[in-house]
């Protein structure tokens, strides 16, 4: 079978279970299946073959020719799609089920067929004007999915902020695309490196694009989504919306010429957001926030690839550009997979709960092992760790760095910091990782509701092991999946020479199954000798405390606090105590809080002043003619003044 | 079969000989107090105790208490079979190979500081929160003593870069590495290995729960990394690579025995800092390497 009868498959899946969302979730789950495994088939098919899928139409949409097209690059991302749009389809069947949502659950099925649609729909669009309706209609499905349990005010706050900043980044990919095509004179996209005066265009694009990924300062939409979406759909918005604001830059800083220095800004803004997405993330305690801050985080470390890699091309094309490359889109898989994982792990803990107060919870491995595995692989991933997938993107980031720092040239100065502040990075989400893990699933429940959790079901269960497997696939077999990795690399800026592997990734396979091994040989062979010597199970010992309680435990806010200490500067955390007086205090309480700070410091408060000077403008609107005719008639004379003693 | 003798080998140095050096450190702090101390062996047996008792687990720890404990000593020994030793090199050695040994380390705190959780004590909780908080600093330094080497080797792979010496840099690295391997190895003035009872505690206080062939395994494990530290501290620093087989060799061992006498002279002479002044420290041995790295890259340009 070719690409284009897979697509055509997919697409007719797709629109099936469209027709089939709102009546029957069998037909549905089946048909969508159907649709995102034929859509993976197609996009494994064109990076394995290593050449591209094109198709014009003899029909127009809009006075354009419809224009599709599947290269390394779109092929790369529509896999990502492919699989998780699948997982989370499995994953919403239990979760979001018609019995406990009987009004919501079809939308819900309905919308995120649409949204998967959409997304395939732009990947392949190579058309300005078709590009952009496929955008509109994606970002359209990302509100009505957030907004699926719109009973609650905050959920409707999300999704007010979510389509008003969506909006703002689409005005500036309107403003792109229309200059786009007014100076080619055509809305087809394609390579155009050659166009110097096209450059420019691209600031333009790095903010629609850079609002829709989530980059620092642009992320204020994303942490109130994520964390206020229904599961399964911060999951897709995470795993996979957000790559499509990658997507985007990473088409058009392929497609169009650089202007002077924008890959260092793209790999300063990857900074910025790395290190002040995980900042953030330490400071929060509810548990979806959390990991919507570190796909701020991930996005960073996806953008520090892409600058370097726009660095690279800058100074001639070098190779350790592609590979700095392939780390960022090696990444834009790894972090679908586990945050993927990682979301679907917190709807399980929400779903058995009703909580995603991390300090309400705790202990959560006795009910539900298999969620607590899952998500501490996925945690331990996250935090790229070995012998799991983000330590091999990372690795390879890290490869194309120390790159750039040995070969002359004016790139050295740049990359030693961005090599120090992504070990920065990867430390402060261990810490963060340690501390969810630790929190949610370790230690003592610490609440009711955490006490009577219970496992979730097993497609659920199954959903989440999918992603598991393909954490620990890409992990243990990078070497596998390098082809993929490499004809998105070659199909970035048209090359054709495509880079071989870097001969240490067989070893680094190697060393991973080995470490993975050895681990659990080990982790087998201490629990027999553990059990040879006599097995006893007592009270934490804790240094002999007799009556410890579960509120006595380190909390979210306590473990992080040395590292919020140090980026109070930016965290701005709101701290409210009531200290105990007195010989025998009634009541003492501590509550800390982590705000937006971009979003409630600097957009509110400029925001507030623009109504300000609004409303006061609004006065002189109140509706008496008399004075509208002193208006008209002072105006008159003003001008008439000015015409009088300048006008000549 | 020549390979697999060989890693045969490499596996016994590091598992027979890492419990040594907490020995030789507590040797030189009883000379210095005037004690006649404990057994140089005394870790060996201790060991061989605690792997044969039971163990007392805490009602709330999870099977992955034990598995965390583990896999955290697989991490060590496996970072340590990365690290060449002077003229046998490493049997694998590829480019990249150091950033996948400082990863190793941070998956052993992953697994440590998780396990402390498991207990859901407070006491453990704290340092596990220490431990992670302060490996910020620790590894930001460390990231900038590899950078250094990578730049003054021109190469990636542990043993290209720590053949030559550290260059012009060298005793800044020295310095700033040494504090590393005292924060990393929760040695004064970070920590105190002496005490249980102190609130002040990082890397002690997570394994408290841990008893029989588990704490076993966390005390071979921190003599490991101990022997690690050492022996990159030392090859990073002398041109071990460039030197005769046999004088290699002599000043390998000399070296690692000269920084656990300096271990237990600074454990001697020094008391614990209060915590505010820990960062401090740490970010003076950050600053100390990238000095060294400003001294090997321009140093090198010009």
């Amino acid at each position: 079978m070719s690409v284009s009868h897979l697509l055509i498959l997919s697409a007719c899946g797709l629109l099936l279970s469209l027709a089939t969302a709102m009546r029957s979730s069998r037909a549905w789950l089946a048909t969508s299946l159907a649709g995102v495994l034929s859509a993976l088939g197609a996009a494994i098919f064109t990076l394995l073959s290593n050449g591209g899928w094109e198709w014009q139409s003899s029909f127009r949409i809009g006075g354009e020719t419809l224009h599709l097209r599947l290269d390394g690059v779109s092929a790369l991302f529509l896999a990502l799609v492919a699989v998780l749009g699948g997982v989370v389809v499995s994953y919403s069947r239990e979760y979001w089920a018609e019995a406990a949502h009987p009004r919501s659950a079809p939308r819900g099925r309905f919308w995120l067929s649409l949204m998967l649609l959409a997304m395939g729909l732009l990947l392949l669009c190579s058309n300005g004007l078709h590009f952009l309706l496929a955008w509109e209609l994606f970002a359209l499905c990302g509100y009505f999915l957030i907004t699926l349990d719109g009973r609650l005010r905050e959920v409707r706050a999300a999704g007010w902020l979510y389509f008003a900043a969506s909006h703002a980044g689409t005005l500036a990919l309107f403003a792109f695309f229309a200059m786009l095509a007014a100076r080619t004179g055509s809305w087809e996209l394609g390579p155009m490196q050659t166009q110097a005066e096209l450059a420019p265009l691209f600031w333009l694009a790095l903010f629609g694009f850079g609002v829709k990924a989530g980059l620092f300062p642009l992320h204020i939409w994303l942490p109130s989504a994520h964390a206020n979406a229904p599961s399964h759909v911060s999951a897709i918005l995470s795993g996979v919306a957000i790559k499509m604001g990658i997507y985007g830059i990473v088409r058009f800083s392929g497609w169009l010429p650089a202007p002077a220095g924008a890959g260092w800004v793209v790999v300063g803004l990857g900074v910025v957001s790395a290190v002040l997405g995980v900042a953030f993330a330490l400071g929060q305690h509810d548990l979806k926030r959390l990991l919507a801050y570190h796909s701020v985080e991930n996005i960073g470390i996806i953008l520090m690839g892409i600058g370097f890699a726009m660095v690279a091309a800058a100074h001639g094309h070098a190779a350790w550009g592609a590979l700095a490359l392939a780390g960022g889109l090696l990444h834009v898989w790894n972090h679908g997979l586990f945050k993927g994982l990682l979301f679907l792990g917190a709807g399980s803990v929400l779903h058995a709960t009703g909580t995603r107060e991390m300090n309400r919870l705790g202990g959560l491995w006795r009910a539900m092992p298999w969620t607590a595995a899952l998500f501490a692989l996925g945690a331990a991933a996250i935090a790229g760790l070995p012998p799991l997938n983000g330590f091999v993107s990372e690795w390879l980031l890290y490869l194309g760095m120390f790159d750039a720092v040995n070969q002359p040239g004016a790139a050295v100065a740049g990359a030693i910091p961005a090599i120090i502040l992504l070990a920065v990075t990867g430390a402060l989400a261990l810490a963060c990782f340690v501390k969810v893990c630790g929190v949610v699933f370790l230690g003592a429940p610490r609440s009711p509701a955490a006490e009577h959790a219970h496992e979730c079901g097993r497609w659920m269960r199954g959903s989440m092991g999918v992603l598991a497997a393909g954490c620990a696939a890409i992990g243990l077999l990078p070497v596998a999946f390098w082809p993929a990795v490499r004809s998105a690399v070659a199909a970035w800026r048209g090359a054709t020479e495509s880079s071989p592997a870097p001969e240490s990734l067989t070893t680094l396979s190697f060393i991973h199954v080995a470490l993975a091994l050895a681990g659990g040989g080990a982790a087998l062979w201490l629990r027999r000798q553990a059990r040879r010597g006599g097995w006893a199970r007592a009270g934490t010992w804790d240094c002999g405390y007799a009556a410890p309680t579960a509120r006595m435990q380190y909390t979210a806010g306590s473990f992080a606090g040395i590292i919020t200490e140090w980026f109070a500067w930016i965290l701005r955390p709101e701290r409210h105590a009531f200290r105990p007086q007195g010989p025998f205090p009634p009541r003492a309480a501590f509550h800390e809080h982590t705000p937006e700070t971009v979003l409630e410091r600097v957009l509110e408060p400029v925001a507030k002043a623009v109504l300000a000077v609004s409303s006061a403008a609004r006065r002189l609107q109140h509706g008496r003619v008399h004075a509208y005719i002193l208006y008209l008639m002072s105006g008159l004379a003003v001008l008439a003044a000015l015409t009088f003693f300048w006008g000549r | 079969m020549t390979s697999f003798l060989e890693i045969t080998v490499r596996l016994a140095v590091w598992l027979l000989l890492a419990p040594l050096l907490p020995g030789i450190i507590n040797k030189v702090k009883a000379w210095v107090a005037g004690r006649r101390g404990p057994p140089l062996l005394q870790l060996y047996y201790d060991l061989a105790k605690l792997w044969r008792k039971g163990v007392v687990l805490s009602t709330l720890a999870s099977p992955g208490f034990l598995a965390a404990t583990a896999f955290s000593w697989v991490a060590v020994l496996a970072a340590a079979l990365l690290l060449p030793l002077g003229p046998w090199g490493t049997s694998l050695s590829f480019r990249g190979d150091v950033l996948l040994l400082v990863y190793l380390l941070a998956l052993a705190r992953f697994c440590t500081a998780g396990a402390a959780l498991e207990t859901g004590s407070a006491f453990e909780g704290m340092g596990a929160a220490r431990e992670v908080s302060y490996a910020v600093l620790a590894e930001a330094a460390i990231i900038t003593a590899v950078l250094t080497l990578s730049v003054q080797s021109r190469s990636l792979s542990l043993e290209a870069m720590l053949a030559p010496s550290a260059g012009a840099g060298a005793a800044l690295l020295a310095a700033g590495l040494f504090t590393v391997l005292l924060a990393e190895n929760c040695r004064v003035p970070f920590d105190d290995p002496n005490t249980h009872l102190e609130l002040t505690m990082i890397h002690e206080v997570m394994v408290l729960d841990h008893s029989g062939p588990a704490l076993a395994a966390v005390l071979h494990g921190a003599a490991m990394k101990l022997l690690l530290f050492s022996a990159l501290l030392v090859q990073a620093v002398l041109p071990v690579g460039t030197l005769p087989a046999a004088a290699a060799v002599g000043v390998l061992f000399g070296g690692v025995l000269a920084v656990a006498v300096g271990v237990g002279l600074v454990e001697s002479l020094l008391a614990r800092y209060a915590f505010r002044r820990v960062p401090l420290l740490l970010t003076t041995a950050f600053l100390l390497c990238v000095f060294a790295l400003l001294v090997a890259w321009k140093g090198g340009a010009a």
